[in-house]
């Protein structure tokens, strides 16, 4: 073995062995465990993975997704979460996709999505809160929301699916140009 | 036994290692969500297997194995499907900008830029690859744990192994991770 590929071996195992995961949130543990010994959840526990959310804007459809830790926030302080973000021009519809993956068929999921000042979902104008209860299929899901940029704001879009006992919320930057 | 002593008892042989097993659930799943549902169906499956679990010398290990398992038999599938996402334009390694650390922000900045470029070389990995480099050289779990865990030979754990490593310094190599 020459002496650059030692230096990169060696230089390839300290990145590896440094290679950071994110602590179980506070409580966690106790939380699983607690569900763990419940008669209920032993047996009906249904369980669902959101993998992504993505966005495909109008004029390409070129999709990107990603994954669910972009969402999930390690206990770790002055971090900035990094957050999803999509350009969308002032009066003009896009469309942005949910993409959820789910291990097993959902029934009666419900889905909510809230809306920054100034962005409206085509076909409900002026709510800023819309919900749904929605099947999911085992696999990939899509749902097709096309936005409406008001005003220059922009802000944040909120997806929280709920089913049972268990939720997650993602969250999307929109940005108007 | 009643159902609070169980609770007792099955507490007192698991939570030792906990720390343990999520992070071999963020390892196998690469994900917050997945490694928390990982997780939640080990601990339900090992409370169901309570008898036989309090009999065993090694829980840890077993309870890794267990775990292993619950990944391949449910999981293995469901990932197939998410790589095909991830084809389709991931953004590797963004969940990673949230473990800034205690260093200044340039060398900060300059830490998270080259996780993202691992985790991004990591996903070009087949998942055999990828998990054994990441038990073996990120976690430190030994070959023949390896082995235990999943039940592929250790030649074939070293072959990988050995395998992944040189993809890994050629993809990193060609970004100018290291040098």
């Amino acid at each position: 073995m020459n002496e650059k590929r030692v230096i990169e071996e060696r230089e390839l195992l300290e990145l590896l062995q440094d290679y950071p995961v994110p602590e179980a949130e506070a409580g966690f543990y106790d939380r699983a465990l607690l569900r763990a010994v419940h008669k209920g959840s032993r047996r009906h526990r249904n369980r669902w993975i959101l993998a992504g959310f993505g966005s495909a804007v109008a004029a390409g459809l070129a999709i990107w997704v990603i994954t669910a830790m972009l969402m999930t926030t390690p206990q770790l302080p002055d971090a900035e979460p990094t957050i999803p973000g999509v350009t969308i021009a002032m009066e003009q519809e896009h469309t942005v996709r949910l993409v959820f993956a789910s291990a097993e068929a959902l029934d009666s999921a419900t889905l909510t999505v809230s809306l920054p000042d100034g962005i409206e979902l085509a076909g409900f104008p002026g709510q800023r809160e819309i919900t749904w209860e929605t099947s999911l299929k085992e696999g990939r899901n899509l749902l097709p929301l096309t936005l409406i940029a008001l005003t220059p704001a922009g802000g944040e879009l909120l997806a929280r699916l709920e089913h049972k006992d268990r939720n997650r919320t993602f969250r999307l930057r929109v940005d108007v140009s | 036994m009643t159902d609070s002593r169980q609770t007792e008892v099955f507490e007192r042989v698991v939570r030792p290692h906990f720390d343990r097993l999520y992070r071999l659930a963020w390892r196998l799943t690469g994900t917050k969500a997945e490694a928390e549902d990982l997780f939640q169906e080990l601990l339900v499956k090992a409370f169901g297997m309570l008898d036989q679990l309090v009999h065993i010398e090694e829980p840890g290990s077993w309870l890794c194995r267990v775990m292993y398992n619950l990944f391949v038999d449910q999981h293995r599938r469901f990932a197939r499907q998410r790589m095909h996402l991830v084809d389709e334009g991931h953004l590797p390694g963004q969940g990673l900008a949230d473990l800034a650390g205690d260093l200044d922000p340039v060398e900060d900045r300059e830490r998270l830029e080259k996780y993202r470029r691992l985790d991004a070389a990591l996903q070009q990995l087949t998942e055999d690859h990828r998990h054994v480099v990441l038990l073996h050289d990120t976690e430190g779990y030994k070959l023949e744990e390896i082995e235990g865990m999943t039940g592929v030979p250790v030649g074939t754990i070293k072959s990988r192994l050995h395998r992944a490593r040189a993809r890994l310094r050629q993809i990193l190599e060609e970004d100018g991770t290291i040098s």
